[in-house]
């Protein structure tokens, strides 16, 4: 169980072959085999980046000028989804895309806003960059990030009226949780936030020294002088901001119903996410058979590709990431600044009929070789490659009724509530 | 604006699906899904239909106190002058992006339940919007209350149907959970493993909870879809709260037994151009209300449908220099129907006497309205659903 979970949570699934030689080699070579972070990862760098270029300002209606300019927005947003889908299934190490995967929803910036692919492209890099570093220095660069600052109004925060926005989210969902500061504390930390304008189309972010709040203020409890980064830091340095990191992350990588042991934000005292994500890894909630999670779409998705060997660009761009939509996560689009929903509402019959659009077309293309055992030996065979701890009798059963056909046995391990759950 | 491309894809598709439809039916849609229900909705049964706006939908600006000189002196940049409103009394007027409601008000379909919200309320989207949803002030509740009525009910995927493909916590209960529908039509898996994957569905003694809720999920689909399948044949058209409303009303007319529909409505959350922001969203309500009550009217059930229209929070009194508010708290709940007791329900909350954070004092408990509908549309004490809540608001 611990080594489908780990696998599962942490590298996106197993590539074929790997659950079962982790199985073998146990549950310490399990952890430093999702812990491992390359500096270069062969696979990670055959996946090239996409050139995006500053489109600029919006140009007028009904111009050629517009047409070319929109079908260039889509073209580039279409290519920063399929990368970073991409990214995430060629990875050899995929501790950090899948770190900032979960960065992404922590600060759930969506272009259905922002517009501009490069500005979203921006900000990835920075969350990939500090993914496993320090919170403190990673909050420090979102705090004057063009694209969040654009998504949570922060562009209009003046100082003769500030827009709480961007201050109420950056404390009560990014740094410390709800209810740990005062409406006074927004109000304050709003005028720390003035002075900053992004460029939207590149997300370049200038500060104004004229139109930054530049008295003291006063923010939980303490006064100073603050600009964007001294806030972050002073929010980031409260106690409660490692109990609430390390309360998001147990969310989202172990259960959305069980609560972590008061040692996990220990292991967060210096905001050193590595040291955190470290020592969930080794702890002991692997064995607790409560703690089940449904993966999201995009984790289904990434964790099926990366099984098939099937590269998400080679499928049809426009098809994955309508399926992807109409299960209701694509990247680069969460919600709301509130970040993907979770559990139970990934469990609708709406799901599954998309997640079977996505099958059918992943197996399709996929490599099914791991299936070519001797019939008697196809349904477990299948469990190991796809890294599923133990089938149920309902599940075996249906799969043993496809011996004949490994694809078909292929889509429907897929799609079993033992693959699309990790139990 | 982003999913146009797709959304222009899958037209073509469905006009492919459109097509095959029309050939397999010789019948009309409707009858083939009725002779298809084992079990047609009872007639004159109730029906809820259940609007959440999600982002905090500005109240002051959608009924507007529209002769106070505060309502006009604390938010200057934003208040909508004599000719933006539509005047419903002496001192209050609908924004007039909502001219139909404003008609459906003067036939007296249109409850308008002022100044709700719950004790100390909250400013966080997530939070409030989990306490409305939830019923329950307590931050360890994970049922809806829509989720604990269906957990009262013997099980029926029916029960209870949400638009889209997430399922909102509203309506996930201890035992039962709504099920989803997406606009775009119900699509069984197709090709030879399509006759393997009901098998999925069942549940097994070794499931955890949420194996056992991914099996239930496919056993609801596949026996839902008989009957819903044929029924969604339309390609969506119009605004994301038309296209599904529109499916809501066609699945009513089609007798489907279902008490309890959801759809849902974002980006309230106007912090900057506030004005033009909100006026299209209340305008899109208004025109996705008025089809779907003239497609209600047109079927048998016009005089069973309840619909609330409710968001998470009202907006600051006080506007902020980007021509929008922040967060606030008490705001109106839009009740709508034929056999709704029409008028004003509640108190207004008076302008100049705010609370510590310049926000509307809450002068209605949600609970109370939940309590009302629970009574008089879903046949369920309130306190079956919201444990030891006794009081009621009805519009009925």
């Amino acid at each position: 169980m611990a080594t489908s979970r780990l696998l599962h949570r942490f590298n996106f699934g197993p590539t074929p072959g790997q659950y079962a030689e982790l199985l073998q080699r146990g549950i310490k070579a399990t952890q430093a085999t999702v812990l491992q972070r390359g500096l270069v990862d062969p696979g990670i760098s055959s996946v090239a980046t996409p050139a995006l270029a500053d489109l600029g300002p919006f140009p007028a209606p009904n111009t050629p000028a517009a047409t070319s300019f929109w079908d260039a927005i889509y073209r580039d947003n279409s290519e920063l989804v399929m990368w970073w889908l991409d990214r995430m299934v060629a990875s050899h190490h995929p501790l950090a895309e899948r770190m900032t995967w979960f960065w992404h929803g922590h600060w759930a910036t969506s272009n259905s806003k922002v517009f501009y692919p490069l500005t979203m492209l921006k900000q990835n890099n920075t969350l990939r960059k500090y993914a496993l570093a320090n919170f403190e220095d990673m909050t420090k660069k979102m705090a004057v990030d063009g694209a969040l600052n654009y998504w949570l109004d922060n562009e209009d925060n003046y100082l003769s009226s500030p827009n709480e926005n961007l201050a109420r989210e950056l404390m009560e969902l990014m740094t410390l949780g709800v209810n740990k500061f005062t409406q006074d504390d927004v109000t304050a930390a709003a005028r720390a936030l003035t002075g900053y304008s992004t460029n939207l189309s590149n997300g370049s972010v200038t500060f104004d020294e004229k139109q930054h709040y530049s008295k003291p203020l006063t923010v939980l409890g303490k006064t100073s002088k603050l600009d964007a980064t001294s806030l972050a830091s002073l929010i980031v340095s409260r106690d409660e901001n490692a109990k609430y990191i390390a309360d998001r992350v147990w969310f989202r990588f172990v259960s959305s119903s069980t609560t972590p042991p008061a040692s996990l934000k220990e292991s967060f005292a210096r905001r050193d996410i590595s040291s955190l994500v470290t020592a969930l890894v080794r702890s002991s909630a692997w064995t607790d058979s409560r703690n089940t999670l449904v993966k999201s779409p995009v984790e289904w998705f990434v964790g099926a590709c990366r099984a098939l060997k099937v590269q998400p660009s080679r499928l049809r761009p426009s098809d994955v990431q309508w399926e992807l939509s109409q299960m209701g996560q694509i990247p680069f689009n969460p919600p709301n600044v509130g970040g993907w929903p979770f559990g139970q509402a990934w469990l609708s019959g709406v799901a599954f009929q998309y997640r079977f659009e996505l099958a059918q077309s992943i197996v399709a293309i996929g490599d099914l070789a791991p299936l070519s055992v001797p019939k008697s030996k196809m349904v477990q065979a299948c469990a190991d490659w796809l890294g599923v701890a133990e089938w149920s009798r309902r599940t075996a059963s249906t799969l043993a009724a496809a011996t004949g056909t490994p694809a078909e046995m292929a889509i429907a391990a897929l799609l079993s509530p033992e693959y699309v759950v990790s139990a | 604006m982003i999913n146009c491309e797709f959304d222009r894809r899958r037209f073509l598709q469905w006009t492919g699906a459109s097509i095959f439809a029309a050939m397999s039916a010789q019948v009309s849609l409707e009858t083939l899904a009725s002779a298809a229900s084992t079990s047609p909705l009872p007639p004159s049964t109730p029906i809820l239909v259940l609007v959440t706006l999600y982002g905090g939908n500005d109240g002051l600006n959608t009924v507007v106190p529209f002769t106070d000189p505060t309502y006009h002196s604390a938010r200057s940049n934003i208040a909508l002058s004599s000719s933006q409103v539509l005047p419903i009394t002496s001192t209050l007027a609908l924004n007039s992006s909502m001219p139909t409601i404003k008609a459906l008000y003067a036939q007296n379909k249109v409850a308008i339940v002022q100044g709700v919200s719950y004790p100390n309320p909250s400013l966080s989207h997530f939070s409030s919007m989990a306490i409305w949803q939830s019923g329950s002030l307590a931050d360890n509740v994970t049922s809806g209350w829509i989720g604990r009525w269906l957990d009262l009910q013997p099980h029926d995927p029916f029960n209870a149907i949400g638009i889209g493909s997430t399922l909102p916590p509203l309506m996930v209960g201890q035992k039962s959970v709504a099920s989803m529908v997406s606009p775009h039509g119900i699509q069984l898996p197709w090709g030879p493993v399509a006759s393997l994957l009901p098998r999925l569905g069942r549940t097994s003694s070794s499931d955890a909870p949420l194996e056992a809720a991914a099996a239930s999920s496919i056993t609801d689909l596949f026996s839902t879809a008989q009957v819903l399948a044929p029924l969604v044949t339309k390609s969506p058209t119009g605004s994301l709260l038309n296209q599904q409303l529109s499916l809501v009303s066609t699945l009513i007319n089609g007798n489907v037994p279902t008490r309890v529909w959801e759809v849902n409505l974002s980006s309230f959350d106007t912090h900057t151009g506030e004005q033009s922001d909100q006026n299209s969203l209340l305008a899109e309500i208004d025109a996705a209300v008025g089809a779907f009550m003239t497609s209600i009217s047109a079927g048998g059930r016009s005089n069973d449908v309840t619909i609330m229209i409710y968001s998470e929070f009202g907006r600051r009194v006080m506007s902020n220099a980007s021509l929008g508010t922040d967060h606030g708290t008490a705001g109106p709940v839009f009740l709508i129907g034929n056999t709704v007791k029409g008028g004003l329900y509640g108190e207004q909350p008076p302008l100049n006497s705010l609370d510590a954070n310049g926000n509307l004092k809450v002068t209605t408990d949600f609970r109370d309205v939940y309590g009302g509908l629970l009574h008089d549309v879903l046949n369920t004490p309130v306190g079956d659903v919201i444990p030891s809540w006794r009081t009621t608001l009805s519009v009925h």
